[in-house]
């Protein structure tokens, strides 16, 4: 997904959810900003680099592609973009190594996502803008794995977009049938013509899309997440089917409104758990209560063909609270934490920001380690009387320790 | 590229540039010792994609790709083994033909690379128009055994050059978000 709907929309989610409009902007930064935390950035700003959410396209360049370098790039991936649905997954047949990648892959309302939302619970407005950032991405890059792995994440030339046959609502022309009363939408299909030019521009009327170059080496990171298929699963009005690569060939539909629209009301549902207006947070449950009176105003946004829906999401926000919302600044909190002494950095915006990240990324990275999966790297459990895990976590263990004792 | 490959692209090119060196200096044994170490990488090669396919590509759309990859390796590795005892004109034919099949499969790969608006297929092709050449060039003077000899380590030196040129370039990624 990009900053349309991890921004914008994430803080409609927020204000249907009935967060006020200061919150709803500290949690759509929050969201947002999971796409600009890169070991650079925090670098600059003197930060902990272990909290990375997401790392540039110049580091992912030179990512190491060894069994540590892979562990790296898994922890930040999954744990931010592409967070496993079913750490226990069985494809009946693979090596050990296969399985554990095809257990990476990543989809909506699993066990990790309930772990990642109850994480979030009681704690800062930093942590619930990561558990949207990290939810809504579950239904934007489903079936995808957040690990450089040719045989999970490759694509092929079976790619086609379905386009609808002719403008929606025009029921005398549509190419529309109706059965029961419902009204089944026609497509058409057009086969969508890959380029590796990472500098050139997706083309939308003539279906040119930029992805990766494909590599022979399982571990490339032209491999990783959605590359191969370009940004498709990131547009809200895309619908596509191929074959993925774990797929066994069967023919998978990608319907990008539907799932967004899903990812929307989950977001209020989770949003509201979080305020507490939930006693608990279950998976396929979404808020239609909020959001239905909306429902055609979203829905036009998300199916509206565009590169980038910001202006439409900023004015359906702005109609919502009657407040202006600002266009996102990654820099906003650096200078605060810049400047603040080192033992009240934890205190500013982005210290708070930092804390939720790295407990999100225990959190996944722990899990995946516990279901007999090492390609996150080793964990163990950090309130053991010595650390013992790898140096990721020291900065936020000791955090913990010392607001344990305080 | 990763850093792995940019070691394998430095490794691999400063061996075909001792392997050229080795030719030019023992024009008499080098040939056979470029077809035991060619053979030895070929089949190398060859069990490693047999390895990457029986454990995990069998179970990828497409993965037959990577069978047939690793057969053809590895395949090939035993031939070239098998052909070392071979005459020298044989065996510089037989090298020559792969240096010739190899700048063909550079060339074909640099056309699919333009087609895809990539930016790296500039060097491929370089690469592979190179390696044509020089096969082109030796069948032409076919009857010079010492002057085959330089023309096949010249372009095996330019080759060789441009690998290690590539492993020192930058390559870009499309940004996923």
């Amino acid at each position: 997904m990009q900053i349309d709907f991890h921004y914008y929309a994430t803080y409609c989610a927020a204000f249907l959810a009935g967060y006020s409009h200061e919150e709803c902007l500290a949690i759509c930064y929050s969201a947002q900003f999971t796409d600009c935390c890169t070991r650079t950035l925090l670098s600059t700003i003197g930060g902990p680099s272990e909290a990375a959410t997401t790392q540039l396209q110049l580091e992912m360049m030179d990512a190491r592609t060894d069994l540590l370098g892979l562990q790296d790039i898994t922890r930040i991936w999954a744990s931010f973009h592409f967070l496993p649905r079913d750490l226990k997954a069985d494809p009946e047949k693979g090596s050990r190594i296969y399985k554990a990648k095809y257990r990476l892959i990543c989809g909506p309302n699993g066990d990790l996502l309930v772990k990642t939302v109850n994480l979030a619970k009681d704690k800062s407005l930093q942590a619930a803008g990561i558990a949207m950032h990290v939810l809504a991405d579950t239904w934007a890059h489903q079936y995808f794995a957040g690990t450089p792995s040719q045989v999970i994440n490759n694509t092929d030339y079976w790619f086609f977009e379905l386009l609808p046959a002719e403008a929606p609502g025009d029921d005398a022309d549509s190419g529309d049938s109706k059965e029961n009363g419902n009204t089944k939408r026609a497509f058409t299909e057009r086969r969508i013509t890959f380029r590796h030019n990472p500098t050139g521009k997706d083309d939308l009327d003539k279906g040119i899309y930029t992805s990766t170059v494909y590599q022979l080496e399982e571990n490339s990171v032209m491999s990783l997440g959605h590359g191969r298929a370009g940004h498709l699963p990131d547009y809200s009005f895309m619908r596509y089917k191929y074959l993925p690569a774990w797929g066994k060939y069967g023919e998978f539909i990608k319907d990008n409104p539907s799932d967004y629209y899903k990812a929307f009301s989950q977001m209020v549902y989770a949003l509201r758990y979080l305020r507490g207006d939930y006693e608990t947070f279950e998976t396929e449950h979404y808020d239609t209560e909020k959001v239905s009176p909306y429902e055609a105003e979203i829905k036009e946004i998300l199916e509206k063909r565009q590169l980038d829906s910001c202006a439409d999401w900023k004015a359906f926000g702005e109609k919502l609270s009657g407040c202006e919302i600002p266009d996102f600044n990654a820099n906003s909190y650096c200078a605060e934490y810049k400047q603040a002494p080192t033992d009240d950095k934890d205190d500013t915006f982005l210290g708070g920001y930092i804390d939720a990240a790295l407990a999100q990324k225990t959190m996944v990275t722990h899990q995946i380690y516990q279901s007999d999966n090492l390609l996150a790297g080793y964990s163990v459990e950090y309130n053991e009387s010595r650390f013992l895990g790898i140096r990721d976590f020291i900065h936020y263990i000791e955090n913990k320790r010392k607001k344990g004792k305080a | 590229m990763s850093k792995f490959q940019r070691v394998q692209n430095i490794v691999i090119g400063l061996c075909m540039l001792i392997s050229a060196a080795v030719l030019i200096l023992l024009p008499e044994g080098g040939c056979l010792y470029i077809m035991l170490f060619l053979a030895a990488s070929l089949i190398l090669r060859g069990i490693s994609e047999l390895i990457y396919y029986f454990t995990m590509a069998k179970y990828m759309v497409g993965g037959k790709l990577i069978l047939f990859i690793g057969a053809v390796f590895f395949d090939f590795g035993f031939f070239t083994l098998s052909l070392s005892d071979e005459s020298k004109l044989f065996v510089l034919a037989y090298l020559l033909g792969f240096h010739a099949f190899a700048g063909l499969v550079n060339v074909l790969r640099a056309l699919e690379a333009k087609r895809y608006k990539s930016t790296s297929w500039r060097i491929n092709m370089a690469q592979g128009v190179a390696s044509i050449l020089t096969a082109l060039i030796c069948m032409i003077f076919y009857r010079n055994e010492t002057l085959l000899v330089y023309c096949y380590c010249a372009g095996m030196i330019y080759s060789a050059a441009l690998r290690i040129y590539s492993a020192f370039r930058r390559t870009a990624v499309v940004y996923i978000q």
